[in-house]
């Protein structure tokens, strides 16, 4: 395997200022899937064979691949959703075996709530845990307010656009308080510019919230602005083949408007390799 | 029935005007059905005067829609068989609301129970589908062996028929809730018994009172079953007893009586269905 780095300046141009940008957090949370294997009843070959991938607070990690190569049947691993067949998963040490409120999950088709307002279904997880109506809707104010959604919060889910029903699920997720935020292909069914706000904003929130991410995606540039490791997978059946370390988010938290870092010759480099390391995958 | 069941065939109709284009059919399509409802309840109300109008059959066997509407206002009034047509109506209403709250009370769960778990599917589901085929009359002489000619033989007849629809629509919203939904609950923290209580039931909602609807119909029906022994009011009462003395303009008029209300009862829960679920339908 290799590790290579991308877009991180050298130290000597503006490297502390940058790294300084996401703080190291404490207690750290340490979420490790360790050569896990998923095989489905009544299918020929395993959906994901010895895939280890490790997600510490602060770090972002992007899954790429082609269709069927296994990314969210990882992440539905690392949310306990679907056990493996092999291998363990394991939050600081500890073997997990359900889904819990330290690894929220955003789904794609966002998953919210119909029958509950935009603030009910915000401050759900808030509800689970048997807190007071007033708290819950003081919790929901200001995390709506987090994802740019102020003063909506009566609105019922159907009026909402997808840009803003992603960011209500957004907003759901941090209302748990997790450790890790697991997100499948979160800005999938977003159109172009809806999606570009949402890489920032979910930039945004991760610097704020020093949460672990975890997200997949088909996107090669969301892969690499938002990603500080992205890993390459390959189908058939699905695998890790490649880990990549990237910088261009912190960038971004660092100061640096999306524009002037899409347009550095490094991101579009990066880009180029990205996409042949997706390409071997697939000859492979 | 036949009310409730045009009234039910609405809904895809309406939806159906949406087409894949994304361009709404005309709206005269709707308008043309209406024309055409219009016409044909009006041609069926004219060649009733005629018939009666010309004695084309016997006034006692086909008394004229004036006669019927007279006999509407005199039972109104003055009553028919010991009880004026509202305290028959009342009584009957009484019947078959409580039976649905009887009713509400078993299948709900039990329809959960089916949907959730393997046991429970295994236990409730023979029992369902013995019930459901089985027509009230084959049961009603056993529950009145069994809970003897009073008010709750006749209570329970009607919420027999009224368990199977609402337990089976309960457990299809129940399968029918989303796994993504779910899973978003159980990743936020809830146990089993927190994702049923608030996922899986909000899911089922309108399911449920669809099965709520088909269940008043099919209480509606069974009324007359329910009214056949040992009743002394009830609108199922007024007609047997009419009836039996060849008073058809009363069965007649009771015949009306119990559509109009099932249709009043049916708009009813449709404006129940806006208000608990209005996001039914919009997904």
């Amino acid at each position: 395997m290799f590790f290579p780095v991308f877009g991180v300046p050298s130290p000597s141009k503006t490297g502390k200022a940058v790294n300084a940008a996401v703080q190291p957090v404490d207690p750290m949370a340490h979420l490790f899937l360790d050569h896990v294997s998923v095989h489905y009843d009544g299918q020929a070959q395993p959906a994901v064979t010895q895939a280890s991938i490790s997600v510490q607070s602060g770090d972002f990690v992007v899954l790429v691949g082609r269709s069927g190569c296994g990314k969210t049947t990882l992440l539905n691993v690392a949310a306990g959703l679907v056990p493996p067949t092999g291998g363990t998963v394991t939050v600081d040490g500890k073997t997990i075996t359900s889904p819990g409120a330290d690894r929220a999950v955003v789904f794609q088709n966002d998953a919210l709530f119909p029958w509950l307002s935009v603030r009910d279904n915000v401050s759900f997880a808030l509800k689970l845990r048997g807190l007071p109506q007033q708290e819950r809707d003081a919790a929901a104010t200001r995390l709506l307010e987090r994802v740019k959604l102020d003063g909506i919060g009566g609105k019922a889910i159907w009026e909402l656009s997808g840009g803003m029903r992603q960011r209500v699920g957004l907003a759901r997720a941090l209302a748990a308080e997790p450790d890790f935020l697991l997100m499948d292909e979160p800005l999938g069914a977003l159109d172009a510019l809806t999606r570009e706000r949402m890489q920032t904003l979910l930039l945004d929130i991760w610097a704020a919230n020093s949460v672990g991410v975890l997200m997949v995606t088909h996107g090669i540039d969301e892969a690499l602005l938002l990603a500080t490791r992205i890993v390459v997978l390959a189908p058939g059946p699905g695998r890790v083949v490649w880990e990549i370390e990237a910088g261009f988010g912190r960038r971004y938290v660092g100061g640096e408007p999306v524009r002037s870092i899409k347009a550095d010759p490094a991101f579009n480099q990066a880009r180029a390799e990205l996409e042949d390391s997706i390409f071997e995958g697939e000859a492979a | 029935m036949t009310l409730s069941v045009e009234i039910g065939r609405d809904i895809p109709v309406e939806s159906a005007t949406e087409r894949p284009d994304g361009k709404r059919a005309k709206p005269s399509a709707k308008r043309t059905a209406r024309i055409a409802s219009a016409a044909t309840i009006a041609s069926l109300v004219l060649v009733w005067i005629v018939a009666a109008h010309f004695k084309l059959v016997s006034p006692v066997f086909l008394p004229a829609p004036s006669a019927v509407l007279w006999k509407f206002y005199s039972v109104a009034t003055n009553g028919f068989v010991d009880a004026t047509l509202w305290q028959h109506l009342l009584a009957s209403l009484l019947r078959v609301f409580a039976a649905l709250l009887l009713a509400l009370i078993v299948a709900v769960p039990a329809g959960i129970a089916i949907g959730v778990s393997a046991i429970g599917r295994g236990i409730f589901d023979p029992i369902i589908e013995f019930i459901r085929p089985i027509p009230p009359l084959a049961y009603l002489p056993l529950v009145i062996i069994w809970f003897g000619i009073g008010e709750p033989s006749k209570i329970l007849v009607i919420a027999i028929a009224m368990l199977a629809p609402i337990a089976i629509s309960t457990a299809a919203g129940v399968k029918g809730a989303s796994l993504d939904r779910v899973n978003a609950a159980r990743a936020l923290g809830a146990t089993r018994s927190q994702v049923v209580r608030h996922v899986i039931l909000p899911s089922a909602l309108p399911s449920i009172l669809t099965g709520l609807r088909i269940a008043l119909g099919a209480g509606w029906s069974t009324l007359v079953a329910a009214e056949l022994v040992a009743a002394t009011r009830g609108l199922g009462f007024m007609i047997q007893s009419a009836a039996q003395f060849l008073v058809t303009d009363v069965v007649i008029m009771g015949i009306f009586v119990i559509a109009i209300v099932a249709f009043i009862l049916e708009i009813g829960i449709r404006r129940l269905e806006c208000k608990l679920a209005p996001w039914a339908g919009r997904e």
